[in-house]
Parts: C-alpha cells; structure tokens; sequence
C-alpha cells in the first residue's frame, strides 16, 4: 500500500484511475484519441475553464488515456498527482521550469545522465538558472552548495550511467533543513525497487520510456508531484504562493495544496510549453505499466547472474553493480537489488570494447535501457560524448565502460551472446598484448 | 484571504475572487483533519457566480494559526466570530461531516442572520470509536489512513479522479495527517446537541438540505436520514460514493448545492 492509495502496487498498476466505461464496458483503458472535448454547454465550457469542475478541454493539457496513466503512477509512487510528458527529458525540463526562475540555482548529482547534464549546465545556463555539481553523496558538499537562490536538489537515484546509488533520506534531510525540495530522476529504479517519496523525495520523475512501458515501443515521461513539501514555509516559491495573473490570478499552494506542484504544472508547462504524451503512447505504456512487478523479477534474476558470470570471465577487467559491496543505504534503499543496469570493462580497453559489441548478437546495441530485450552502449562515444572528460571522471564513466540493460531473456542466452563478444574482445586483448612485447 | 480571529491569523478561501461581505455568502466548512481544499471545485463555482465564498480552516489546520478547538460548540460560536470579524451578514451555511456539526451550532447564535443550511455526508451526531481517536493521537498517519480508506467509496478506491491526473486520496492524507485529526474525533464524538438544534431549524422554518452518500461507511445513511427528518426536508442519496462527497463527487455535489442554495435566493 503506497501513502495513496490502499491498493497493493500491482492490483494499482492494473485497476487505478480506470473503471469500465458505461458506453461500451472496455475492459482494457481505451485510446480517446481526439485533442478535443465536446462541452455540454457554455456554462459547462466556461466551468472547466475555470477550474470550477474537473475534466477534459484539450489533448495538449489532459487526455483520459494519459490520466490513467498519471493517476497510475502517482497512487504507485505514493504521490499527490502526476503528469505525463512527451519525454523523459521534458518531464525534467517541466520540474525544473516549473520551480526556477532567471536567477535562480541548483544543486544536482554529478552522477547523472549526460542530457541532463547538459540541460542543466547548458540549457538552463541560457535562462540565467545556474547549477552546481557536487558528489550527492557527500553531505559536507551539498550542504555548502545550497544557496540563498536554490530552489532544489536533483540526484537519480541510480546514476546513470556510473549506478551510484543516491542515498535519498540523508540527501533529503540536507536539502529540508535548508527549505529546499529535492527531485528524484528514479527511472533506473522503477517504482517496482525504490519509491523515493517515501524516503524523503519531494519530486519524481520518471522516464516512462524505459522499464515502466518496457517494451521499446513508445517515449513518454512523467512528474509526480509528493505533496509532502510545505512550499509556503519554505519561502522560496513566490511561483506556487503567490497569485498567477496569466491563470485566473490563481494560488497554487492557497488552491490545491499538496498538489500545488502538480497543477501549476498542469496550467502553466502544459499550456505554454505544450510536451504532451500522447494518447496512443500513454495506451502502450499502460501495457507495459501493468506487468511491470513480473518484468522486473526476470530482470533482476537475470542481473544478478550475469554480475557472477561476468566477474568470474577471464576477459573481463571489472564489473560495476550496486549490489556489489553495497553499502548500508543501498542496502535500505534496494532491497530487492538496485536495479538491471551494470556496467564492465573487457581486458584491452575501448577497442576491445568495441570489439565486444561488434560481435553480439542477440543482444542490441542502442541508445535506450529498461527495454525488455538486453540493450548495450558504450556510452563514452555515444550518450555521454559530449562531456569533457573531466565530467565524464565526474560522471564514473572510464573509455572502456560498457552499459548493460539486462533483459528478460533465458539467462543462458544472454550469457551465450555475452560469451561470442567476449571472444572477440579477447583477440584484441591479445593482439594489443603481442604488438606491446614485439 | 488571512483574517484576524481571537488575535489568531485565520485563513478563508474565497474561491479565487475577493470576497465582497456585500455579496450573498456561502459558507464552506470542512469535516474532521480536512481542510478548505475539499471545496477547491465548488469554491471558485460560487465565488465566480454572483456569491462570495467563505471557506475556512478551522483554528490549527492547514494555513490558520492558534489552537485547535476542542468542541463543537466552540467552533459554532468561533465561526460566528470569524463572520463577523469579515464583516458577513447574511449566510448560507454548508457542512461537510464535522463542519456540520458546527453549522448547527453557528445556526443557534446567528438565528436571524441564517439563510439556509445544507448537510452533506453527515448526520446530528456523529460518534466516533474510541480506538480511532486513540490511533489519530498516537499515530496520526495511520488513523489518515484509516478514515481515508472508509472515507472513499469503492469507485474512488479504484477509478478515476475528476480532476484528471490527481490522487485524492494521497491529497487527503498529507492534509489529515498534518491537522489536529483526534481534536476533531474528540469533539464530534463529545456532541450531543445535534438532534435538538436540527428540529430547532426545522421549527424556525430554515430551508435546508441533506446530501447523503449511498457508500458512506463514515457516518452511515440512517444516521444522515434522521437528519434530513430531524430538519423536515427530503435527503438527496449520490449513487456508489462514499463519505468524502465533495471530493469525490464535485460536480453532483455542486449541481445540488447550487439548485439549493439558488432557490434559496429566488
């Protein structure tokens, strides 16, 4: 039972948010794929718009498909409410927009995924939001980073593509005490490992994309609003305490309280920004939504067969998982294991590296992870490429660093396709060796 | 708006408008642990419709200051106060659960001044388990959770939010569990009067109404029907909701409360 909803997580990603429909009793959620609502009056129409009574206008600020969807999510993740987003990348793009203004700041995790690095260090920079980088795991320096202007706290809470594990209620502690929220990119968790809100995130994104739709058919993300952050105490959020002349004069915190967050988001990103999921997508990733529990228990069995198989490989230099030598909070954090990313290095190095991925042949070498299907990448050349090595250091990513997301195969498949890269990584290793000692 | 009551700042929702004493005012009051955000939808439906909306948080709940009250009698005659302090005349005065317990109470001291009463999801008394209020005491999340889980009706439990996206029940919970919840139980489980001041209304005359929920396991139909008796008016039953109506169910709520209270006016 989540802190919303008094259903157990999988009969949630099943039933919430969606009972069959009085028209044509649909038991599966149906497509509503229309941008637009008929209103029964004008009265009606000016009622919805007017926040008087809840409901549809326009495909681009709610859909009944996306919905469920949102509602989903939040009752898992134990939230106030949600909202879906056309991308991971815009559901983070939303929550930042959503609480910083010019001259505002940020403390995130250096241990992040290299777009959001780049939004944050880049993008926003253009906005006048500045950020500031700190290991999130060291208390000292995240509290010295936290300024007069910062309005939150970002960390994932397992860094990709480095998979430290964020500890999330010593990170929370720190950013409360300095009336700062903190937000949680949870996607390489999954509702199914971790709920952040529950150990202190006041925020959580996900990109849906990944384990959640599972199936590498649809991109969509989403911003689950905790409601557990008292944004008036804080002090730092005129945004959501303070009237919104461009809607109606509305205060958020006054209005809608713990879910203040959710429909400024609502009212403001969606109407002017405009990332909406789309029905079809949210459609897809309700599929995945609802075997999610299932997925994750093949691919953590399989996960933590391939660290053994792996660390016990003549080819391979290291292997990195956070259930290796985990410390006390991962161990709090994951009980059930921290997740089906792992990264390793083959003996050789980059070109060894890249040998290995050459030669597989079940597994796909692609920029995604939490597909079904085991995905690689050697992110130094691809989604990390544009960091400076410094940041790449910063990051945990070495030039050989291959990224695995383990699937939901047969685990010996997996270990067979693994076995012909690794041979193939092995004559390079062994070339480079013999052309050092001729 | 934030209003002075007892030197305490008191907050009242006004539906997004400013309030205007001038106007015909509807009175909001919230059930136990709840705040005025259970009347979000409805609020800006009146404030925006030719009335002024008057929605309070009671003393030590949610945005008001000072110490919670521990009777419903005192919280009648600190609502008096509160309407006065906004310079309120004549009222309209809705109750959802505990707010109208109070309405009741209020009623007896602004006699001339009141111009209709509506019950919602309530009864004239409303007694409580002692083990919930012992819960709410030493635990108040869990007894959140508790009253969340009856309060809801099955539909709810499962299906859709009417604000689409949301989830009520998770609201409700951070608003319960931060509210001086076992206050609330203590002084609705106290409250006696409630039978005698509602045959009182229905002997001055004063229009009311009673909306029940057909899945309200909180304050049970029979309790909300001897009510509607009590007052000499007919109950209005919403189909498959349960005890937090408002929420769950604003827009039949509103299309009642408004036809009501429109009449009233007419």
């Amino acid at each position: 039972m989540s802190k919303s909803s008094f259903l157990g997580a999988d009969t949630i990603a099943l039933h919430s948010g969606y009972q069959p429909e009085s028209d044509h009793g649909s038991r599966a959620v149906p497509i509503y794929q229309t941008t637009s609502y008929v209103f029964d009056s004008v009265d009606e129409a000016s009622a919805l718009f007017n926040v008087e009574q809840g409901g549809h206008i326009y495909s681009r600020i709610t859909n009944p498909t996306v919905a469920v969807l949102e509602q989903r999510l939040a009752a898992i993740e134990g939230g106030a409410g949600a909202i879906c987003t056309a991308s991971g990348m815009s559901a983070l793009f939303i929550s930042f927009f959503s609480l910083c203004s010019a001259g505002d700041h940020i403390v995130s995790a250096v241990q992040i995924y290299g777009s959001t690095v780049t939004l944050l260090k880049h993008t926003l920079k253009r906005f006048n939001i500045d950020c500031t980088f700190v290991d999130i795991n060291d208390q000292k320096a995240l509290n010295a980073a936290i300024q007069n202007n910062t309005k939150l706290v970002f960390c994932e809470s397992i860094g990709n593509p480095g998979l430290a594990v964020s500890n999330l209620p010593a990170i929370a502690a720190t950013a409360h005490a300095h009336g700062v929220p903190l937000v949680v990119d949870a996607t390489f968790a999954t509702p199914y490992l971790n709920n952040p809100i529950s150990h202190g995130a006041d925020v959580v994104v996900h990109s849906v994309t990944k384990w959640i739709g599972g199936h590498g058919v649809a991109v969509g993300g989403v911003v689950i609003d905790g409601g557990n952050f008292d944004w008036l105490k804080s002090g730092r959020f005129p945004t959501l305490t303070q009237p919104y002349e461009p809607f109606h004069g509305m205060n958020f915190w006054e209005e809608f309280g713990p879910a203040a967050l959710a429909m400024r988001i609502r009212c403001e990103s969606m109407r002017d920004i405009g990332a909406a999921m789309t029905p079809h997508n949210a459609f897809l990733l309700l599929q995945g939504l609802e075997t999610l529990n299932l997925r994750m228990q093949q691919h953590m069995s399989n996960t933590q067969a391939m660290v053994v198989w792996l660390q016990q490989h003549d080819a391979v230099a290291w292997v990195n998982h956070p259930d290796i030598d985990a410390d006390a909070h991962t161990k709090a954090l994951f009980p059930n294991g921290a997740g089906s990313m792992l990264t390793f290095g083959v003996k050789g190095g980059r070109d060894a590296g890249a040998a290995f991925i050459n030669a597989l042949q079940l597994s796909s070498n692609l920029a995604n992870v939490g597909d079904s299907r085991t995905l690689v990448l050697h992110p130094g050349s691809t989604t990390h490429s544009r960091l400076t090595e410094q940041d790449l250091v910063s990051a945990g990513i070495s030039a050989d660093l291959i990224r695995v997301s383990v699937g939901i195969e047969t685990i010996k498949d997996i270990q067979a396709d693994f076995a012909l890269g690794l041979r193939a990584a092995t004559k390079v290793a062994e070339a480079q060796a013999a052309q050092v000692g001729s | 708006m934030y209003i002075q009551v007892d030197n305490a700042k008191t907050f009242v929702a006004t539906g997004g408008k400013a309030f205007d004493a001038s106007l015909p005012t509807v009175v909001l009051l919230h059930g136990s642990g709840l705040d005025h955000r259970g009347w979000a939808l409805q609020a800006r439906w009146f404030a925006f419709h030719g009335y002024s909306v008057f929605a309070p948080d009671f003393p030590a709940h949610s945005l008001s200051e000072g110490e919670a009250l521990t009777s419903i009698e005192d919280m009648g005659a600190w609502l008096v106060r509160a309407l006065d302090a906004a310079g309120v005349n004549e009222v309209h005065l809705v109750g959802h659960s505990q707010g109208f317990l109070v309405v009741l109470e209020a009623a007896k001291i602004l006699s001339h001044r009141l111009q209709s009463v509506m019950a919602i999801s309530t009864g004239s008394s409303i007694p409580v388990n002692p083990s919930l209020i012992e819960t709410a005491q030493s635990n108040p999340n869990l007894a959140a959770q508790m009253m969340l889980q009856w309060g809801f009706g099955h539909q709810h439990q499962y299906g859709a939010s009417a604000v689409p996206g949301m989830q009520p029940i998770g609201i409700g919970q951070r608003i319960m569990a931060n509210n001086p919840l076992a206050t609330d139980l203590s002084a609705c489980n106290a409250y006696s009067a409630g039978e005698k001041r509602a045959q009182e209304l229905a002997n001055q005359g004063c229009p009311s109404c009673v909306i029940l929920a057909a899945q309200d396991r909180m304050t049970q139909r029979h309790i909300g029907l001897k009510l509607a008796k009590d007052l000499g008016t007919q109950a209005q039953i919403i189909d498959n909701m349960g005890h937090m109506l408002p929420m769950e169910a604003p827009k039949q709520s509103l299309n009642i409360m408004k036809q009501f209270i429109q009449s009233v006016e007419n």
